[in-house]
């Protein structure tokens, strides 16, 4: 058997034993190391992080009062990557800083303060609404606004391109909306006030501010907004992460979704202390960003998305497929696992993929495979 | 001011509420008010509750005044004598009722050497903190309190004499255990409760060590010529249930020897018991398949054909026959009529139920444990007297339960057989663990408990002492003989040739999905084909429209129901279920074309 390594094994190798290396060796070592024809690999990723998870649920942590931030561990961990949920429900940052930031505990504190999100609805202590005069009256909290280190112009400029007219008495801001004409119009508009940002990025909650080994300080926050983040002038943005993935697909791409997948995973069962080989997890996270997307796996991702319609009906929803595939003239290629198991034929897998090969006129000449298909 | 809650009712204000609390407990001690009233003052939400409804469990309790309990040594003699009873020290405010409401005000010692002037009650026994069940269980004021649940379930499944009229009842699933002795170590509560007569299990010698890997985890090894000497042997009893129902049209059903022209006629060979009432003999010993009642019954569906028909219309046998893999002998049979007035008839089987692997035991600390092995006694190790263990009991079993009560229980046995004597294990009163060491030692046996043992199959002498005592074991109840189930061939299933389920139906063990991919991670596509061809059936598939055709065999030929007989018809090897799947799929009007390619 002919076999071509890849360049960067050659070259690791030959940086290891050196250049005059015998490169047979390595041959013997790459073949060891291939998979064989027809293995079961993605039955056996599913398996190898299968039985893993099943411990997982008996032994979730509790790391309430342990740690600063709660994040979600775990299964319901697992569940949300492999699901490939929009929201998540505890998305953070790791956001570190050039050198000129991170070295300073006092710059990096100011960066800290700075990110934080602040809305109107927190510097204001309580509102009245009034109908007769189209307005609505916000109490300022001054102490805590000068805390945050703004003015209240900073406040009232905010709310500067909506359709409103600001003025302020004292302590008192009023909103005043002409158009409005009832209570709860004059309510809508007093809950859009409230959560506008005043300071900070946008979905940053808190940010806390940690040391490392080297002595460098960075920041964890509550809530990612990877787009703003990056756009600072603080940040080292080669290492700045987010554990969402789906939102590192768009802003980093799907190669970094895809490595961000495969940390996600590991991280989550090595805390748990489970050890599964990271080429189970790498196959998932290949299969997962294929189609340059992230796709979870489910009835809204990966399976249901399957081109053999027998195997996507004997997953979920079987009549809903079975009628599509009766509208749409769709045929069965019956190369798969499922649909062989549901007709009884032999699977592709393992000693099922091996086909004779037939000499005619003794020339070597393959033919096609077998099976029935069925549309 | 806090609100009076009666019953759950606001009920009125009081603003002395401790006054109040005082003041109905008083009443009540002195007969003014019903020994059932109870009170509590709640601070969180400053009320006064007063309790007096039904459904409340209540506890009673010892009264106590300053540190002293008012039930005096005079009172126990005077109701021990006979002069007093238990409603005498009610009435006069001795002993009270309170609920779990009342309970949280008060504060109860368990000795009356503990009490102090800061109590308010003290219990009557100490092992009143614990139920009928639980009080029954040696020691268990030793063990871990998940253990003493564990111990009181599995005693609850123990096989005794559940009644003693078990012969003339014809109960589902009722076993009768055929010896049973009064355990070595009791508690208080088999006195108390009249315990002695209704005992369950065996005393039995227990070693503790490993012997041979067949005792691993929760396993036992049981001495077999100890079993063939009669340990633990029970009784198993199956009723069988007919009626001779009447049907709509003034058919009904005859329990009678069934004729020979009734449709469904066994062999004569398994209606040899049946007397000439239909019904087995007394005392036959049947076998799995032989009829125990025969009985006929008129034919189900009356065709239109047969209403022309002249003559008598075939009846149906319909007999009850004993269960597959069961065996036994006819016990006794009680012939009566239902309500409606139709024939009923119940036999019953008694089956003997020797010990066999994998049969459940316990013993009365929550180590329950299955057969492992039966050893012959020559096998089993004995020690430097001679004693040969009846069963052998894993150490590993023991440090992470932490039952100590088996361990205690174990020693107490010993002491009890060697001096003669049963030992008290009642909870916290029973007789000291040092005690029963030292008496031990006066017996000239190690203290704690360990003895010289010897291999029985090689002869050398164990490098350790092993801990080997008496003790009681239970026979639980689940027997194997009543689980086993196993299938090669049997009966399928009608729609989808798939084989039964259950074992009542002799049913197939389920290679399910989790199962199938082990078969694909493994690569093994041949044999997991071979798996699922249970229900395999051959179709022809007409080449053209790819619809399932006709094929005949004899001829070797076919038509398309379609395309005629022009066509090629093929003969295609699928799972009975997918063909009803494609059956179905016609049925809602989506058209399945299959498209068949070449073998090789």
């Amino acid at each position: 058997m002919k076999i071509e390594i890849p360049e960067k094994y050659i070259i690791a190798f030959k940086k290891k034993y050196g250049e005059d290396a015998d490169i047979s060796e390595l041959e013997k070592i790459y073949i060891r190391s291939l998979v064989t024809p027809g293995e079961a690999v993605g039955v056996i990723a599913a398996q190898s992080i299968g039985e893993a998870s099943t411990q997982l649920t008996l032994r979730t942590k509790h790391a309430a009062g342990l740690s600063v931030i709660n994040t979600t561990t775990g299964l319901p961990r697992l569940v949300e990557i492999f699901d490939a949920k929009k929201d998540i429900s505890t998305p953070f940052m790791d956001i570190y800083l050039k050198p000129e930031y991170s070295k300073s505990k006092e710059k990096a504190g100011d960066f800290a303060s700075k990110i934080i999100e602040i809305k109107i609805g927190d510097v204001t202590s309580s509102y009245t609404v009034s109908l007769r005069k189209k307005e609505i009256m916000f109490t300022m909290d001054k102490a805590l606004i000068k805390d945050y280190g703004f003015t209240v112009k900073d406040v009232t400029s905010r709310l500067s391109n909506m359709k409103v007219s600001t003025t302020l008495e004292g302590d008192q801001l009023l909103v005043v909306d002409k158009s409005a004409d009832s209570v709860k119009k004059l309510i809508r508009l007093r809950n859009k006030i409230v959560n506008i940002t005043v300071s900070g990025i946008s979905n940053v909650s808190r940010a806390i501010l940690n040391q490392n080994k080297e002595g460098e300080y960075w920041v964890k926050t509550i809530g990612t907004n990877l787009t703003e983040v990056l756009k600072m002038e603080e940040v080292d943005t080669s290492k700045t992460v987010s554990n969402d993935i789906i939102e590192v697909s768009k802003v980093l791409g799907i190669e970094s979704a895809r490595n961000l997948i495969i940390e996600e995973v590991r991280g989550t069962l090595e805390n748990v202390g489970l050890i599964v080989d990271l080429r189970h997890i790498f196959l998932i996270a290949d299969a997962m960003c294929l189609d340059g997307t992230v796709r979870g796996i489910g009835r809204y991702g990966l399976s249901g998305e399957a081109d053999s319609v027998l195997a996507r009906a004997s997953f979920e929803v079987p009549f809903k497929h079975l009628v599509e595939a009766g509208l749409y003239h769709e045929s069965d290629p019956f190369k798969y696992v499922a649909n062989n198991i549901v007709s009884n034929q032999v699977i592709p897998v393992g000693t099922g993929e091996v086909k004779l090969v037939v000499k005619e006129n003794g020339k070597g000449h393959s033919k096609e495979n077998a099976g029935e298909n069925k549309e | 001011m806090s609100f009076v809650f009666v019953n759950g009712v606001l009920s009125g204000t009081t603003d002395d509420s401790e006054k109040l609390v005082k003041s109905i407990i008083e009443d009540r001690r002195i007969g003014k008010i019903p020994k059932e009233v109870n009170v509590r003052y709640r601070k969180d939400t400053d009320s006064v509750m007063v309790n007096s409804d039904g459904g409340r469990l209540l506890r009673a309790l010892i009264v106590v005044k300053n540190g002293k309990p008012l039930v005096s040594k005079d009172d126990v003699k005077l109701l021990a004598e006979g002069h007093i009873n238990w409603q005498d020290l009610i009435d006069k405010g001795k002993i009270e009722y309170i609920d779990a409401d009342e309970e949280e005000l008060a504060f109860t010692a368990l000795k009356e050497e503990d009490l102090t002037p800061a109590h308010t009650h003290l219990e009557i026994t100490p092992l009143s903190v614990f139920g009928t069940q639980a009080s029954l269980l040696p020691f268990i004021n030793h063990s871990n309190a998940h253990r003493n649940v564990t111990a009181v379930k599995s005693v609850q499944q123990g096989v005794g004499v559940y009644t003693t009229n078990y012969l003339i009842r014809h109960d589902n699933d009722s076993m009768i255990a055929i010896d049973q002795q009064v355990p070595i170590v009791k508690t208080k509560m088999y006195d108390n409760e009249n315990f002695n007569s209704h005992v369950f299990g065996q005393n039995i010698v227990v070693a503790v060590l490993s012997y041979l890997g067949y005792n691993m985890d929760d396993a036992i090894i049981i001495n077999k010529s100890s079993v063939e000497r009669g340990l633990f042997r029970a009784m198993f009893f199956r009723p069988y249930k007919v009626e001779e129902t009447k049907y709509v049209g003034g058919q009904s059903d005859l329990i009678t020897m069934p004729d020979k022209d009734v449709a469904g006629y066994r062999s004569e060979e398994a209606y040899k018991y049946l007397d000439e009432d239909g019904i087995s003999a007394v005392n036959s010993h049947v076998n799995s398949g032989d009829v125990l009642i025969g009985r006929v019954s008129p034919p189900r569906f009356v065709s239109s054909i047969d209403k022309f028909r002249l003559g008598v219309q075939k009846q149906v046998e319909s007999s009850i026959e004993c269960r597959t893999g069961e065996s036994g002998t006819v016990e006794n049979v009680f012939v009566t009529s239902t309500a409606e007035g139709n024939k009923y008839i119940s036999l019953k089987i008694r089956q003997d139920r020797k010990v066999e692997i994998g049969d459940k035991f316990g013993p009365r600390s929550g180590q329950k444990g299955v057969v492992g092995m039966l050893l012959n006694q020559e096998d089993m190790p004995f020690t430097y007297s001679g004693i040969v263990p009846d069963l052998i009991f894993s150490p590993y079993s023991i440090p992470t339960r932490m039952s100590m009560a088996y361990l205690l229980e174990l020693i107490g046995g010993k002491v009890g057989a060697l001096g003669g004597r049963r030992i008290d294990g009642t909870s916290f009163t029973g007789e000291k663990e040092e005690d029963l060491r030292k008496e031990l030692m006066e017996y000239g046996f190690r203290e704690n408990g360990v003895e010289t043992m010897y291999n029985g199959i090689t002869g050398e002498e164990m490098q350790v002492r092993i801990f080997v005592g008496d003790m009681t074991y239970i026979r639980l109840k689940h027997f194997v003989a009543n689980k086993i189930q196993w299938r090669a061939r049997g009966p399928i299933q009608l729609l989808n040739r798939q084989p039964t389920e259950g074992k009542s139906k002799s049913g197939g063990l389920r290679l399910g999905e989790m199962e199938k991919d082990c078969f694909v991670a493994y690569g093994s596509a041949m044999a997991l084909k071979e798996r699922f061809d249970s229900d395999k059936i051959t179709i022809p598939v007409c080449s053209k429209c790819g619809m399932v055709s006709v094929y005949n065999v004899k001829k070797r030929t076919g038509y398309c129901p379609i395309d005629g007989e022009d066509v090629q018809i093929k003969l295609i090897e699928v799972s009975a279920s997918f063909k009803i799947l494609l059956d179905e799929l016609k049925a809602v009007g989506i058209y399945p074309k299959m498209v068949l390619g070449s073998k090789v």
